[in-house]
Formats: C-alpha cells, structure tokens, sequence
C-alpha cells in the first residue's frame, strides 16, 4: 500500500537516501496502514452502527476527559519542579535534579495496580483514616481510582519525566542574556517565569507533553484496569467482545485522529514559539538561592510530586510482595524473555529512528513521510498494531506459534515507538547550528560526506537518551506483546498484567517491580547523563 | 572533549544494543525451556512443530497459575509429550484464533465459564472430542451434549455477607439481593465480566427477562457504590464496612482465607460465604472451567491423552490445589480451605444456555445502569 502511495508522489529527486527513508517509514507504518484498510474497507455491520448509537461518544469524551487532565496534572508536576530544579538553588536540589525522572521507569498499569490497592476502601490509607477518626467506611467520600480523575493522575504520574525533562532542559538553555535583560530591566522572578522563561521553552514543554499524552491516549493497561472506558479500552472490546476486528480498527482511526491533533497543537506551539534565543552565550544562568522558607517550601513540593508518583505506589508493591512471600512461580524466563524483546525491539526502533532523522535532513519528502509514519505508529495503540501483524500472519500463513511472531513483535514495537526514539535524535540537531550543513557543502563535501561526516555525528549525540528512552518504552509495552508473543514467551509486563486480572496482586507485585527494576538502571543512567551535560555546559 | 566522550557512549551503547540482540536470539531458537531432554539428545535445537520424541501438545489456555506450568511438567514427565502453551485473556484466544485460520497451531483449548467456551464453540473453533471413559467419571451436566467441551472443575458464583448485619435468610435466594431492605448494603463488579454476565444467563433461562431485568433494576438500587474492582475488592469491602453483601466467586473468597497476608485473611474471617438459589428447588449457578479441541487440532491423540489426565485424581489435584475450585471427579480430595464453603445442590440448567444468553444479559445489565 506504501508502494503505492509513493509512486503517485512525484519525488523531487530520487536518491538513494530518500529511497531508504521511504523504506524505514514504510516498515514504521505498514502495520497501521493495514490495520486502518482493513478497518476502512471491513465494514462493521450491525457492530459498528451499535457502537456509533451508544459508545462512540462516550469513548471519544472519555479519551479527551483523560487527556485534558492528564495534560493538566503533567504540567503541574512537571513545570514548576523543572524551573526550580534548573535555575534557583534550594535544598535537595541536586538529588531532585535526577530523581524526579525516576518514575519513568514505572509502567502506567503498574501504578495503577499500586494505587488502587493502596487507596481502596480496606487499603493502608482508608483504613488508617479510620483508625485515626474512628469513622466507619460509609462515612466520609473518599476520591476513587477507578475513575477518569483516578486514571489520568496515573498517568501523570508515570509519564510526566517526559515534560520534566523537555523543560528542564529548555530552562536550562534560557540565554543568560536574556534573562539577564529582563532581570535588569526589573522583572520579578514571577514576571520571570511568565513573561520570559516559559514563553521561550513552551516549545520544549509542548514537545514532551504531546510523547506524553499520546502515549496515555494509546494506553490500555491502567484504563482497562480501572475500568475507565476509554477508545482504547473500546478498540479492545469491540475486537474481543463484539468479535470485530473492522469496527476496532475504525475506532483506531479516531484514536490516530486524536494524536494527530496533539501532534498539530504541538508543532504550532513550536512553530509560534514566542522568543528566538539568538544570544550565542549558551550558558545556564546562575541559579538563584532561595530564601529559607521559599527553598524549604520547593523542596517540600518536589518531594511531594516524587513520593506522589513513585515512592507510595512502589512502596506498597514492594510492602504486598514480602507480606505475602514470593510465589513459585517462574520469574527468571520472563524476566529474560523481556529484556531479550526489549532490547531487539529497541535496536530495531533506534535504527529506524536514526534512519528518519537522517533521512529528514535530506529533503522535505524524506521529512514528511518520516515523521508522519513514526507519528502514526507511536498515535496507534498497541493493540491496533498487533492487528494489522496478525492480518499479514494470516494472509502469509505464519504461525504465530513460532520465531516468525517474534520477528512480528520485533517489528511491532519498532513501529510503536520509532517516534520516542527520534525525538532525542531530532533535539540533537536542534542544538547544533544550521550553518553546518551549509559550511559542509561550501566546503566542497558530498551528499554522502556530509552524511556520514557531519549528520550522523550529530545525531549520534542524541544517541544514548534515544536508545535507553527505547529501552524502557518497549520493556513497559504490554498490549502487543499480550497478543504476539510465541508459545511459552511470558514477558514481565504480560505476567503482571495477567496476576493483576485474575485478582492476584500479590503475585502481580515481582513482576511489576522487576519490570520496574529493570528500567531504573538505564533512566539513572539517562537522568545521570543529562545532569551531568547540563553541568558541564554550565561550567564551561 | 564532551562530544567525544558522547560519542564513545553512545557508540558502545548501540554495540551493546546490537551484541545483545544478536546474543538474544540464541534463546530465542532454544524457545521454552520446555524442550524435553530426549528432544535435546536427538538433536534438536530450533523451534519446530514436531520437535519431542512423544510429540507435542499446544494448548490455548485462559488461565495464568503458576501450578498449571507444573502441572504441564508432570505431565510432559508422566508422557515425554511436549506442552507449549499460550495463555491470554478467553477473548484474546478466540480472536487469535480466528486471525490465525487454519494456521492456528492450538490443539487443545482451556478456559473457564461456560460462556466463553460456548463462544469458541459457536465461532467454530471446536470439534467433538472422541468419545472416551470420562464421561462415565464426570456428572452429565459438565459435558456438552455434542462433546464439544467438557468440564474440568466447578466454580460457583455467591456472595460473601457481613453476618453482623445481614441474617443468612436474607441471602439465601438471588431474589433476595433484589429487596429495598439492602439498599445501600451491596457491592459488585462491573456487568462487562463474564461471572457475572452467566449469571444473569441463568437467571433469564430460570425467570424470564422481565424478572431477570427487574432484578438488575432493583440491585443497581440497592448498589453501596458504582460497581469497580474485581470480587476480591468486594469481600473487602465488606470487611471494611462499606457494604454488607458482595457478589463473589468461591474460590476468590477461599484464596483470602488462606492468603498469607495477615489483613486479607482477617477480611475473609469477618465475612461469611452463602450460595443463594434461583428459588425453592432452582439449585444455584454453578459454572466450570472446561476443555476443548480445537477445530484444527493436529495433535489429537496427545490432546486426548492430556484430557485423560486433567481428568485423573493426579491432574485434578494440580488443576485445582492454587485456584480453590471444585474437582469434577467425585473421590478426588479437595483442596485446603474449600471445606469451609457451603453444601450446594448443583443447578439444571445447560451450561451453553451462559454463551447464547450472553448478549441479551448484557443488554440488560446495560439498560439497567449496571456498568
């Protein structure tokens, strides 16, 4: 279909480049293009009619309730500790400055497996609320996690690093100049903040705020834990309870539509970005110490958002697991059988990734279909993905029993989050100077020189967030690897996912954590990396 | 100085990416673990359909228990057949299934309820399985007339009361939960679960729609909150005051009493387990977790072989040990904790009646404001 689609293009000038881009985004989008055509041309018959009369509208609110307020909670716990973390001085602000990207290591679903437990009615908190007031359970209101409010703070919580880190880093970059005028022009930090600081990096916040939401809008586990119907929740059961692939695939198509407008927000936030940084002092400012109380008071607040969004929910699995004892269940196979997935997938993601970004600098049709086939694939659920493999199994008579689904799989997270991966390459050459390029070709270098001399270097550098932000990504994947995954291929994500439905959240608890355990690592290592840049750039 | 060092990082982080893919192939060929030794001594070291000396064995299974993997091992031990195994969700297998065609590489089919058999049934994804001595071990009602599954073990829909507030006749028909004196006092899960969708199939094949549906009416009535969570959350909420009835399967009520968390085992000793009926003489709603050939089964002898021994006081003993449902087999122990639940009288109704009511219990569950 892909084929097709670009031929009825008129390419400007086919090189050989081009052609590699258009063949990385065509694996990037072909699971996707299959699944919607299928869903297009499927019909839907009495299904879908029943589903536009009675869900549609519910799913599609629903979705958009919990993206507004997901949108909301992110920026409340991202913005601020971002800009207090990069240019003000208080206590603990060095060990916030990483640990505040930590709960990107936590699945989505995995907190919402903590919180629900921890806040139910005879959980630790509601219980000991009792004890304290002596009231009885029919009391008093207590906020529910089964709800779209419940959903979407899981959701912050687990996903709102991803802002941290873009504003973080567009706070740090702030031109001193800049804000060294507007200090000296008598602006208070207030006036700061609003009028000059967040206008400049409302791009960058935008930036990991879209990769953030749509990754809630895609998500599957937490909502259906929760029981909130969301599109997503509704593409599973149109396939699974109306046994209608087509119709799924065509709620696939608004849930796409959906992140595409996200997406379109986010490029005309970048495009109008307020304030050009055209000062060529790259420093960091010098942080400004805050006052005893307004220091104590940001520390307070940063750890408020930490313990929030990672310390109590992992706390409490880790409390359940050893209350309970560990089970006897395997834990060594699916722990490798995710680590091996996650890192094939990965390297496959990174290399498709590094190909669109490259391809990009190439000319404007390398560009759009790029980023258009990597937005698709990150936009479409998981599920939607594993239906378009499951439509090529079955027209080329694969079994999914086999090392062919593993190759599926492989090639399935590579189209799901392609997208997460260039986005650090992609930042890479938004911090290197235009003029490159064009001092390369002046200089008499080739098309291919500068590719491999002045390009790929430079996207390079942009490397290690990319692969471990890929890394975690495909480890944390659950709706895909539930329904591709070969005979005795239980990942992490799919055992936890399964113990938690089946009402076992004891033995839900090792698999969460490990899951978690395991992306730790590499988002230390990334938060590490990233501080340490920032420092060195602030020195030098 | 930095980009170099960048550069150094990243480069080796991408040689590790690839190094360790390349390396996770290897267990990848190797596949599950499962390979039996002969397997390996002749040989064999890729996945392949035929690997095993004795054959092999693929089964579609919608249940996740850690004694089902040993209980595959015993009997790969017992018969030097291969199991490979495939668990998800009922729906997610079926719709595998149908996805794959005549590709599926399934042999035998394991889920539980009725309702979700009755739907890989109705999709075509079954055949008769051959006649053989089980029937003879197991009560008719478990068997589908056409043998197209067969029930492995029973699990019971009830409820578990606050016996503080509620007084044991105030549970003891389903009619009851209907009654405005429990306003406030009950607590279930959402209507989209299969429990309770068969049980709503059963009250509509003993009732009638009309009392079926007033009946949801008057529960959602008499709901202490919007239903969320599974049957475990209900228990608890019971023990925690919130409401005094909840709607539960035994087996989640007998694996609280025998959890080893100290509050979830106080939880299920504040609560007491009841089976209503349908009415005077209606029995109460007993479902199964069954099994089926699939309909482009190529292992059918193995399949038959495994059925035989899931139906054996061996099998039964591990199909049953962790999950606290009810053996089948007559004689066969029960498991720890299931001597506490009530004595039942089984009810008569088929056990396909929950597949093909399924869709008209959902619409009444819908039209009640049961969510």
């Amino acid at each position: 279909m892909q084929a097709i689609k670009a031929s009825s293009f008129h390419l400007p000038r086919l090189n050989p480049v081009a052609l590699i881009t258009l063949a990385a985004a065509s694996l990037i989008g072909a699971p996707v293009a299959i699944a919607i055509f299928t869903g297009v041309i499927g019909g839907g018959g009495d299904a879908w009619l029943h589903i536009v009369s009675t869900q549609l509208l519910g799913y599609t609110m629903t979705t958009l309730a919990v993206i507004g307020l997901t949108a909301a909670l992110i920026l409340l716990f991202a913005v601020p500790t971002a800009w207090f973390v990069s240019l003000n001085e208080f206590p603990g602000r060095g060990f916030f400055e990483w640990a505040l990207i930590l709960p990107l290591a936590a699945p989505g679903y995995v907190l919402a497996y903590a919180w629900a437990d921890a806040a139910d009615v005879a959980g630790p908190i509601q219980s000991a609320l009792r004890d304290v007031t002596g009231l009885s359970a029919r009391d008093y209101w207590f906020p529910s996690v089964y709800s779209i409010p419940g959903l979407s703070f899981v959701m912050a919580s687990a996903l709102f690093p991803y802002a941290y880190l873009t504003a973080r880093a567009a706070f740090s970059n702030l031109s001193l100049c800049t804000m060294e005028a507007a200090r000296s022009l008598g602006a208070s930090p207030r006036r700061l903040f609003l009028n000059v600081a967040l206008p400049a990096a409302r791009p960058a916040i935008f930036a990991g705020l879209a990769l953030a939401l749509m990754e809630t809008a895609a998500d599957y586990g937490a909502a259906s834990y929760l029981g909130v119907q969301t599109l997503s929740v509704g593409i599973f059961r149109a396939w699974h309870s109306f046994s209608e692939p087509a119709v799924a695939a065509r709620l696939a198509v608004l849930l796409i539509l959906i992140a595409f407008g996200l997406q379109f927000i986010e490029r005309m936030a970048r495009g109008r970005g307020g304030i050009q940084q055209t000062a060529t002092r790259w420093r960091t400012p010098r942080r400004q110490k805050l006052g005893p109380v307004a220091g104590w008071g940001v520390a307070i607040g940063c750890t408020l958002v930490l313990v929030l969004s990672f310390v109590i929910p992992v706390s409490r699995l880790i409390w359940v697991s050893t209350e309970t004892g560990l089970g006897q269940g395997q834990i060594v196979r699916p722990f490798l059988n995710s680590l091996t997935l996650a890192l094939a997938g990965s390297a496959f993601a990174f290399v498709l990734a590094l190909t669109i970004t490259i391809g990009a600098r190439q000319n404007r049709f390398s560009q759009f279909i790029g980023r258009f086939a990597a937005g698709a694939g990150y936009a479409a659920p998981g599920i939607v993905l594993a239906l378009g493999a499951l439509f090529i199994l079955s027209w080329t008579g694969f079994s999914v029993a086999g090392p062919a689904a593993l190759i599926f799989l492989v090639w399935i997270y590579a189209s799901r989050f392609t997208a997460a991966g260039a986005e650090p390459l992609n930042a890479a050459f938004s911090r290197a100077p235009a003029s490159l390029g064009n001092a390369a070709r002046s200089l008499g270098a080739s098309r291919f020189q500068r590719l491999v001399r002045v390009d790929l270097p430079v996207a390079m550098s942009g490397a290690s967030a990319a692969a471990i932000i890929l890394f975690v990504e495909t480890l944390k994947e659950l709706p895909a690897t539930l329904m591709l995954r070969p005979f005795n291929w239980d990942t992490l994500a799919v055992q936890a996912f399964a113990y938690a439905s089946d009402e076992r959240l004891a033995a839900a608890t090792l698999p969460s954590l490990l899951i978690t355990a395991a992306g730790l690592g590499p988002v230390v290592l990334l938060s590490l990396q990233l501080t340490r840049a920032g420092q060195s750039r602030a020195a030098g | 100085m930095k980009t170099t060092m960048k550069t150094i990082a990243s480069i080796s982080f991408t040689a590790l990416l690839v190094a360790c893919s390349d390396g996770g192939t290897a267990p990848a060929a190797l596949d599950d673990g499962t390979l039996s030794d002969a397997a390996v001594e002749s040989g064999e070291t890729t996945v392949s359909m035929e690997a095993g000396s004795n054959g092999t064995l693929n089964i579609y299974s919608a249940r996740h228990y850690d004694s089902d993997k040993l209980m595959y091992e015993a009997f790969e031990d017992q018969t030097g057949i291969r199991v490979r195994f495939r668990e998800a969700g009922a729906n997610q297998l079926l719709e595998t299934m149908r996805a794959e065609g005549e590709n599926s590489p399934a042999d035998l089919i394991i889920a539980s309820d009725a309702g979700a058999l009755w739907r890989f049934k109705d999709a075509g994804l079954t055949q008769p399985l051959p006649e053989g001595e089980f029937e003879q071990h197991i009560p008719e009602r478990l068997i589908e007339p056409g043998r197209q599954w067969v029930g492995l073990a029973r699990r019971i829909r009830g409820v578990a009361y606050d016996p503080e507030r509620i007084s044991p006749d105030q549970v003891d028909e389903w009619q009851d939960l209907a009654d405005p004196s429990l306003e406030g006092e009950i607590c279930v899960r959402s209507s989209t679960n299969i429990y309770n969708l068969s049980l709503m199939a059963e009250m509509i094949e003993k009732w009638g729609a009309e009392d079926a549906q007033s009946w949801a009416d008057a529960v959602v009535a008499n709901m202490a909150r919007t239903p969320q969570g599974g049957d475990t959350d209900q228990v608890e909420a019971v023990a925690a005051g919130l409401c005094s009835v909840a709607i539960t399967n035994h087996y989640y009520w007998v694996r609280m009493t025998q959890s080893g968390s100290d509050a979830t085992r106080e939880a299920a000793a504040a609560t007491k387990l009841a089976f209503p009926s349908f009415g005077e003489g209606e029995g109460i709603h007993v479902n199964i977790t069954g099994v089926a050939m699939a309909a482009n089964a190529q292992n059918n002898d193995e399949a038959m072989q495994f059925v035989d021994y899931l139906l054996s006081a061996d099998g039964q003993h591990r199909l049953v040990d962790e999950t606290k449902e009810i053996p089948v087999i007559e004689d066969v122990t029960w498991p720890q904790g299931l001597d506490a639940i009530p004595e039942f009288e089984d009810s008569d109704t088929p056990l396909d009646t929950f597949g093909e009511r399924q869709s008209q219990a959902q619409r009444i569950y819908d039209e009640a404001g049961w969510n």
